[in-house]
């Protein structure tokens, strides 16, 4: 239970700057998840609060204490590795025992608390095997036991599901989302998966680049994403984007032969004849709305509940997709009106910033 | 195909013969009673006798077999076990802070590389100055340096394989640098331990040059020791004894391989498929 505060972290790996000023607030008991595409600087920031690394500049506080410069052995905190990092000659127990008795806890305590981790993550029947005889799924769970034997103030979790198969991943992500219900854990978790990053976190940090793209709720990154690299990166199936020209309160869509839409009601800054980039979700486009966009399918995927319409704008080199809910009658080949509402479209200027 | 494999296990054969011969006509000429050495060259003993091992075995004025055997030990495993005490925690200082791997890392791996002549002179003066003459202590401490190279290469690797992950993992458990050390790199790590012990140990066994040279009486080993018989009683080589010596003196080492023989080989599988 802490609350974590980095205030301006700035590292740099030879000439390549990987966190570049960063500064964020992670509130006591808070999910935050750090994502982005690889190469972002998402696990350098999350070393950087674990004292994997040190910061060239900046701070980091947690509860107010200043651990910029405190070495990772003297932090309190817990790490879940990506690879799990098990300690490969030490059984399960010693394992999850290995923090306690580092912090030369009575053995008496350390039986028992590492009998209760091994309760909540089901590892009792594994407690004298070795990592190697363990299956992924089981592996990470002593990771993450390993972790919570300590009570530390703040779990970092460095993508943990990542080497797990998809089932496993559904069913581990479930584990995970009741264990921050039940320490009451604050949590940082470094992720490149944004369905695992909207379905856990109460506090999504999107990064590019080494910095922070947009902070928020799950939801409010959904809805209300400030650039086009938040509206690309969050959501599934991805945001369509469509290249337009505003003229005259309308927007005009050139790869789509000129099909006009109307612009939702912007700041007047957009110019006549400027160059935008039009956001609409797949979610949003549908058989109900004010508006529409025409083309043909060219392939129906049939989920059951729903069914994903990927359509080809009229004159567009580009698909559209569409998720409609009362779409079993489509198929490829035939003519498709996608309708939406205006104020569902999303309109960002050229440098990719949203236009409000 | 029978008649392929029955032919490539002649070609085994007759290859693991030649290869092997030496060692057979020692240990067959050890069963060989003094007069059939010098009558019968062939591989085959007339009359299989026990006396030339009996001869070796018994402790004589000159002649002490159990107390080269000691001295044997002794320095074998100063100069197995000292260079990997020293070596452990060089080789993860030079894998994880990068000491020494520009220029001392290929300095020592190259001392192996010179003749160890060369150290005698030096050596021998500076033993004499400091009284390590003539004892098992200095034996083993020169063996010690001629095994390290060798230790130092091995256990680079070892810990070099070790997934910085892991020792990562150990700093974020609250473990500074020495339990680090022993609860972690130490026992990850003993895989390449027993291997280096074991290399380290047979060569150092079988190391004859600084044993003649630096020892005289107190401290000679085996190797050195086996010569003494085989002029033993004045005129004429006596063989019979001589290839008992020496069946006798390469008996430690060849048990000792035998023995670890499976976790040499383990060990390079568990070196594999860790982490």
């Amino acid at each position: 239970m802490a609350r974590l505060r980095i205030e301006n972290l700035t590292k740099r790996f030879a000439s390549q700057t990987v966190t570049q000023d960063v500064s964020l607030q992670v509130e006591d008991g808070a999910f935050c998840v750090l994502v982005g595409p690889s190469g972002c600087g998402k696990s350098t920031l999350l070393r950087l609060i674990a004292g994997l690394e040190q910061a060239d500049s900046g701070r980091i506080l947690v509860d107010g204490r200043d651990l910029t410069h405190v070495p990772a052995y003297d932090r309190d905190l817990a790490m879940v590795f990506q690879s799990y990092a098990l300690y490969p000659h030490m059984s399960v127990r010693d394992n999850i025992a290995f923090a306690l008795r580092t912090a030369r806890r009575p053995e008496p305590e350390v039986a028992a608390k590492v009998a209760e981790a091994a309760r909540v993550l089901q590892l009792e029947p594994y407690l004298d095997r070795k990592p190697a005889q363990l299956s992924g799924g089981q592996r990470q769970r002593v990771a993450i036991g390993r972790a919570i034997v300590k009570a530390p103030k703040l779990f970092l979790l460095d993508e943990p599901l990542s080497n797990l198969d998809a089932e496993l991943r559904v069913h581990m992500r479930v584990e995970i989302a009741r264990l921050h219900k039940d320490l009451g854990a604050t949590i940082v978790y470094v992720t490149h998966d944004q369905v695992e990053a909207m379905t856990l976190a109460t506090k999504i940090v999107v990064l590019r680049d080494g910095r922070i793209e947009q902070a928020g709720s799950p939801l409010e990154l959904y809805d209300n994403p400030d650039t086009l690299f938040v509206a690309g990166f969050i959501g599934s199936p991805k945001m369509n984007f469509l290249a337009a020209r505003s003229r005259g309160g309308h927007l005009m869509l050139p790869e789509c032969s000129g099909q006009m839409i109307r612009c939702p009601d912007l700041r007047s800054a957009l110019a006549d004849g400027a160059g935008v980039t039009v956001g609409l979700r797949p979610q949003v486009l549908g058989r109900t709305g004010d508006q529409s966009l025409e083309g043909m399918i060219e392939i129906v995927e049939h989920f059951g509940s729903a069914s994903l319409v990927h359509a080809r704008p009229d004159g567009s080199a580009r698909l559209l997709t569409a998720l409609v809910d009362n779409g079993r009658d489509l198929a490829s080949g035939q003519r498709f009106e996608a309708r939406f509402r205006t104020e569902d479209l999303l309109v960002f200027d050229q440098a990719g910033q949203r236009i409000r | 195909m029978k008649p392929r494999m029955t032919l490539r296990w002649i070609v085994f054969a007759i290859a693991a013969f030649v290869m092997n011969f030496p060692v057979l006509a020692t240990l067959i000429t050890a069963f060989k009673p003094p007069g059939e050495v010098a009558r019968n060259p062939s591989l085959w003993i007339e009359a299989p006798t026990l006396q030339n091992f009996a001869a070796v075995l018994t402790v004589s004025d000159r002649l002490n077999v159990y107390h080269y055997l000691w001295n044997s030990t002794f320095a074998a495993l100063i100069g197995a076990v000292l260079p990997m005490v020293v070596a452990l925690p060089l080789a993860w200082a030079m894998v994880r802070r990068g000491v020494g791997r520009g220029v001392l890392f290929p300095l020592v791996v190259n001392l192996r590389a010179l003749p160890l002549i060369i150290f005698a002179i030096p050596l021998y003066m500076m033993y004499s100055v400091v009284g390590l003459l003539d004892t098992r202590l200095g034996l083993g401490l020169i063996l010690a340096v001629v095994n390290l190279p060798l230790t130092v290469m091995l256990l680079v690797n070892a810990v070099a394989e070790i997934p910085a992950e892991i020792e990562e993992a150990a700093h974020m458990d609250g473990a500074r640098l020495p339990r680090l050390l022993f609860k972690v790199v130490l026992p990850l790590c003993r895989p390449a331990l027993i291997t280096t012990f074991i290399f380290g140990f047979i060569t150092a066994w079988n190391e004859f040059l600084f044993g003649l040279m630096l020892t005289t009486r107190d401290a000679v080993p085996v190797t050195v020791g086996a010569s003494f018989f085989f002029a033993t009683s004045g005129g004429g080589v006596q063989w019979g004894m001589a290839a008992a010596v020496m069946v006798v003196a390469a008996l430690p080492p060849l048990v000792l391989g035998l023995v670890m023989y499976r976790r040499i080989t383990g060990s390079m599988v568990a070196g594999a498929v860790k982490g």
